[in-house]
């Protein structure tokens, strides 16, 4: 479980992209808080601080805006284009014996015994879909990946999960599996395909060409 | 061999512009780094193949790799010593349009280091400025 991180955000009175940019130029963050049947409040908030709590993995914060500490997930962030800086962040209102719904980041422990046997491991979940207390959200789901061979699967269902939280994946998806490593055989002279082969795709379009009928005489 | 669509509505398409950054397929989703594109441009499919070759060669069948881009776009061309005129030249090549952000390779079950290093070697490919990425906080 993630340390609880308190931000401290500044209610702000710009609106729209241009207001946006110049917080932005300043260190800051726009950010929107909504929840709880309350009025949505436009807030922002040091991008440093902000950053460094979202790189810690933290997703339950403590938002201090004035005096008034409340409780608040990150709900959403918006990266630039490159997903390097943070552009804006939503916030949702939380209360501290709500239970909530959100992803969480599966992480792989250990190495996986099949390795050696020549297995590649595929993940074809990297974040599950769980329900837990606000106070106990898991920084990630650790899965103990030692003692998986070659075509044995992890399943949703059979995860250890801390207590209190629930799993809304589909049970019998596949979390992590190992596979067959498959070797890329070198193309023999026979199997490169000739110059008259690697023609260009078929054309949906094409006009087909209708035999011309001889002309009755 | 390098790869192309295998059913086109059109033979030969205009050249077009690339436009802005991507704001679509610039995430890391299928493996754990990935390499992304820092310019925008055309990936021919030639040096897709020799990025998928490389990272096959430098790491040996470890791990998985992801190509995110397909070569879409026909590219023609006139023949050398050619006068100008007599329409447009046949298709020469196949690329993909990449906008700046775009995540071209991806790569999973090999540790931070090794990918790190194979996307290096696969960037010398690229014709242009790459970074290596992992994936982002899952918010």
């Amino acid at each position: 479980m993630a340390e609880t991180v308190v931000l401290v955000a500044k209610d702000r009175s710009g609106r729209g992209s241009h207001g946006a940019k110049k917080l932005r130029q300043q260190g800051l963050i726009p950010g929107v808080v909504y929840g709880h049947k309350e009025a949505t409040v436009s807030v922002a908030l040091p991008h440093d601080e902000l950053f460094k709590a979202v790189k810690a993995g933290a997703r339950v914060i403590d938002l201090k805006q004035g005096e008034k500490l409340q409780k608040a997930l990150i709900r959403d962030l918006q990266w630039d284009y490159l997903g390097k800086d943070i552009l804006h962040v939503d916030f949702a209102r939380v209360s501290a014996d709500e239970r909530i719904t959100l992803d969480v980041r599966v992480e792989l422990r250990g190495t996986a015994a099949g390795a050696a046997a020549g297995g590649v491991i595929d993940q074809p979940l990297h974040n599950l879909v769980v329900e837990c207390p606000v106070i106990s959200v898991p920084e990630s789901i650790r899965v103990n990946i030692a003692e998986l061979q070659i075509g044995v699967a992890i399943h949703v269902r059979e995860l250890t999960l801390p207590p209190g939280v629930v799993v809304k994946n589909d049970p019998d998806a596949i979390v992590v599996q190992m596979v067959q490593k498959q070797v890329e055989a070198e193309p023999t002279v026979a199997a490169v395909p000739a110059a008259t082969e690697l023609a260009e795709p078929e054309v949906i379009t094409k006009k087909k060409e209708v035999p011309e009928e001889e002309p009755e005489k | 061999m390098p790869l192309m669509p295998k059913r086109v509505k059109y033979r030969k398409s205009q050249r077009g512009k690339v436009k802005g950054n991507a704001t679509r397929g610039n995430t890391v989703s299928y493996g754990e780094f990935g390499l992304q594109a820092l310019e925008g441009g055309w990936l021919s499919a030639e040096a897709i193949e020799a990025g998928r070759v490389t990272a096959a060669h430098f790491a040996r069948g470890e791990g998985r790799l992801y190509i995110r881009v397909f070569p879409h776009k026909s590219v023609t061309a006139i023949p050398a010593e050619t006068r100008m005129g007599k329409g447009k030249g046949e298709p020469e090549y196949w690329a993909a349009v990449v906008k700046p952000g775009m995540i071209l390779f991806e790569m999973a079950g090999v540790p931070e280091a090794a990918a790190r290093d194979c996307m290096a070697r696969v960037a010398y490919k690229m014709p242009f400025r790459c970074r290596f990425v992992s994936r982002r906080p899952n918010i």
